[in-house]
């Protein structure tokens, strides 16, 4: 049943109608006004760290979609997908480094968008042989099995042998002017952040799509209680591993679009502390929602470097603070994480539908 | 309630004073901004968050005496974990707050924010002696007071060479074997590797295999067992000196045999106390002179750590603190030279700040500094030490510039 409010005599007379993202026309305002803020005002407005911030917020959406997705809709709990990420990152640097693009993708752009599909193609299927455990095992040990990813990928694969391919040593260098998309280059913060909004646009879109469809279903039948699930004919481990792959694709969409931000990649720029990150975006944002992942995603980007600039007109009288900053961020995070744990377990997107709620029942919220 | 309500008040008055304390500090004499990116938490803190210190500490130092011809440098210092996303939005962050230059930190970070820092024309002098910072063609922006790893790997094994390989018992029946124990992921640990294999070639040695060892690693047993298989006569290191120190101690422990050289940043007072008799030998290469030893400035930096940060006792302090002083001494002398001849735009701090230096002497027992339009390599003459009795003591000053002149001019710059 939708959880939309409409107005007084307004009725869903089908399933089309109740399921429609956009239901009135406030709603449809609301998000136009939210586009044009996204594509008009910010980019006349924020300068290049705002835009690197944004940026960043972006990269934590696009990584913890697919960690919301596996946790938060299939119940499969992750602690390895910056190496999915990783996975995508290396495919589509590579592809643009290594491959030999027909000379006609190369003048039109189009050698970095078929990269990012490639890209999600390959952690797809990467992130599904690291699910494959999932078959047999939950829980504890599954996070053993998805934390196994990082060390095989990263620290293994990559490091070992996929930074060694050109001769290149460890880091690949990526020159302004190597990402093109179409007739832009893309070597400036404003350009990625479209790209940013564009991918985060299609990737969220695309999983709002398919958790209202019979797949998203299953895999919330899956979450809630396997074994019912599996009773009622939903084929497990099937839908289980299609979780792992959508997750994947995401995680490498993430990755290739990440590295449009950068001038040089190598396995530092994905550690494992990066899916427990990740982990902690989702749950401060709200375990099994999407807004919830934006949610958090700011919260954890945004509020954090908010602080940040808050502290710095102390730092001449308080000099230690700003040093001491990433203490205090770590401990912000671990702190969010317990109190939200506690007081509000549901995540910011409770918080917000709570509010919405609030202001739709207005003045006779009883 | 009435609790309630008295704590939110004390709360909102205790910052408020804050704030109002903090905000009137801003106003006052001319400033210009610096902003540095340091690693005081995540894996190369070990040796990070003493270089913070000798930041920090050489700043007030500048700021005792004239500023910037008068004008007083106002340092925005973060920790940024050595992680590269937060090393990119520091750096936008530094940009927005107008920095004239930034004293950086990691290879990576360095590394990946390099084509931005040549687009923005801000000068970066950072911890990272990466030798792929040194071609003024690709890296024009991209600075440091000491000589590059790529130098540092090149001399030391050249030094082992000439004065070890000589003593030993198989010295002219075979050549000398030689590998590698660094972590693969690290840009700064495999920045050196390809210059020092050359060099291995050059002066003849068989090469074993690569041993990847982290950064955090404390237990290297694996690692030195398969070093084993190779029977190595030499072993070079590329971590910092937490990892370094266990991988000599388990090469110690399992009689590897072999001797160990190792790069600047795994080579600090904290190697023999970490790692014991095994230590003993171990040779290395340090960039300037280590904490408190006899050389110009030294005084000045044992006095600003005693008045900034009296709560560390000066056994506690490392050279880490004066390869800070390092760092900033070049861009205070760049910055004075640069505002004396027209301003502090990067070009002008690149062009009459830097580029001027001929034989320029910071002292703290570093090479003179040399940087030209053509070559940011400061110097060709790498010192290298050997621990002994749990002390430092000189072995050779390796001059590659003057040995090698033709490879030196034409091929080695730049990796």
């Amino acid at each position: 049943m939708s959880t939309t409010w409409l107005p007084c005599g307004v009725y869903h007379q089908n399933y089309v109608q109740d399921h429609a993202w956009w239901q009135t026309k406030f709603i449809k305002a609301k998000m136009i006004l939210l586009l044009i803020i996204l594509f008009v005002i910010i980019p006349l407005v924020a300068d290049s760290y705002v835009l690197s911030i944004l940026n960043l917020v972006g990269y934590t959406i696009l990584g913890a979609i697919g960690v919301q997705l596996l946790i938060g809709f299939c119940g499969q709990i992750t602690l390895g997908h910056a190496a999915f990420i990783a996975v995508g990152a290396y495919t589509s640097t590579l592809l643009i480094l290594e491959f030999p693009w027909p000379k006609i993708l190369m003048d039109w752009g189009l050698a970095y968008p078929i990269s990012i599909l490639i890209a999600a193609i390959v952690s797809g299927a990467w992130s599904v042989l690291f699910g494959l455990p999932c078959a047999r095992v939950k829980g504890f040990y599954l996070i053993l099995t998805t934390m196994a990813a990082q060390f095989i990928t990263v620290d293994f694969i990559i490091t070992g042998y996929v930074s060694q391919i050109g001769g290149r040593g460890q880091a690949f260098s990526l020159p302004p002017g190597t990402i093109k998309v179409g007739p832009w280059i893309i070597d400036s913060d404003l350009k990625v952040y479209f790209m940013m909004l564009v991918l985060v646009i299609v990737c969220v879109i695309g999983v709002l799509n398919l958790i209202r469809s019979r797949v998203g279903r299953a895999w919330i039948a899956i979450r809630d209680n396997d074994i019912s699930a599996e009773v009622m004919g939903i084929n497990v481990v099937k839908y289980k591993l299609l979780a792992f792959y959508v997750a994947g694709s995401i995680g490498g969409v993430a990755g290739a679009f990440w590295i449009s931000n950068l001038a040089a990649i190598s396995p530092e720029h994905f550690p494992w502390f990066w899916s427990l990150w990740l982990v902690g975006v989702i749950l401060i944002g709200g375990v099994g929602s999407i807004h919830g992942t934006i949610f958090g995603a700011v919260f954890m980007v945004v509020v954090m470097e908010m602080l940040q600039l808050a502290v710095i007109p102390l730092a001449d009288t308080y000099p230690k603070l700003l040093m001491d900053f990433l203490f205090i961020k770590e401990a912000a995070f671990g702190l969010a994480i317990c109190v939200f744990m506690i007081f509000e377990p549901n995540g910011l997107a409770y918080r917000w539908w709570q509010m919405k709620n609030y202001f739709n029942l207005w003045p006779f919220s009883y | 309630m009435f609790g309630k309500n008295m704590c939110s008040k004390i709360f909102v008055v205790i910052f408020t004073v804050a704030l109002v304390v903090g905000f009137s500090s801003m106003a006052g004499a001319a400033k210009i901004n610096v902003g540095a990116l340091n690693d005081m938490t995540g894996a190369t803190s070990d040796v990070g968050k003493d270089y913070a210190l000798g930041i920090a500490e050489a700043i007030h130092y500048v700021n005792d005496n004239g500023g910037v011809n008068g004008k007083q440098i106002k340092l925005y210092q973060f920790d940024y974990g050595y992680r590269i996303p937060e090393a990119l939005t520091k750096y936008k962050l530094f940009k927005r707050l107008k920095s004239v230059a930034i004293l950086g930190w990691g290879t990576g970070d360095t590394e990946a924010l390099s084509p931005t820092i040549t687009k923005d024309k801000i000068p970066y002098v950072s911890a990272s002696y990466s030798a792929h910072l040194t071609d003024p063609k690709k890296t024009p922006y991209n600075l440091f007071f000491a000589t590059d790893y790529s130098t540092n790997a090149r001399a030391a094994i050249t030094a082992w060479f000439d004065k070890k390989w000589p003593k030993h018992k198989d010295f002219g029946k075979r050549k000398p074997r030689f590998l590698t124990s660094y972590m693969f992921a690290s840009p700064y640990c495999s920045a050196p590797i390809k210059a020092i294999k050359d060099q291995a070639e050059i002066l003849g040695f068989e090469i074993g295999p690569d041993q990847s060892v982290s950064l955090f690693a404390i237990d290297t047993k694996s690692q030195v067992l398969a070093m084993k298989d190779f029977k190595p006569d030499l072993v070079w290191h590329g971590n910092t000196t937490m990892s370094v120190a266990a991988t000599v101690r388990d090469a110690y422990a399992l009689g590897l045999g072999a001797d160990h050289i190792v790069n600047n940043w795994g080579f600090d007072e904290n190697l023999p106390r970490l790692a014991g008799k095994a230590s003993e030998g171990v040779m290395g290469v340090a960039v300037c002179a280590f904490y408190g030893e006899d050389v110009p400035m030294m005084d000045k930096v044992v006095e600003y750590a005693k008045k900034y940060n009296p709560g560390i006792p000066p056994e506690k302090r490392l050279i880490r603190t004066v390869q800070g002083w390092g760092d900033v001494l070049i861009l205070w002398e760049a910055l004075k030279r640069a505002d004396k001849a027209g301003g502090l735009s990067g070009e002008n701090i690149l062009k009459t700040g830097f580029e001027t230096m001929k034989n320029f002497d910071i002292g703290l027992g570093a090479a003179p500094v040399n940087f030209t339009a053509t070559d940011h390599r400061v110097a060709g003459i790498v010192p290298i030490y050997e621990i002994k009795d749990g002390k430092f003591q000189i072995v050779e000053k390796v001059d590659l510039k003057s040995r090698w002149p033709k490879k030196w001019a034409d091929e080695w710059l730049g990796w």
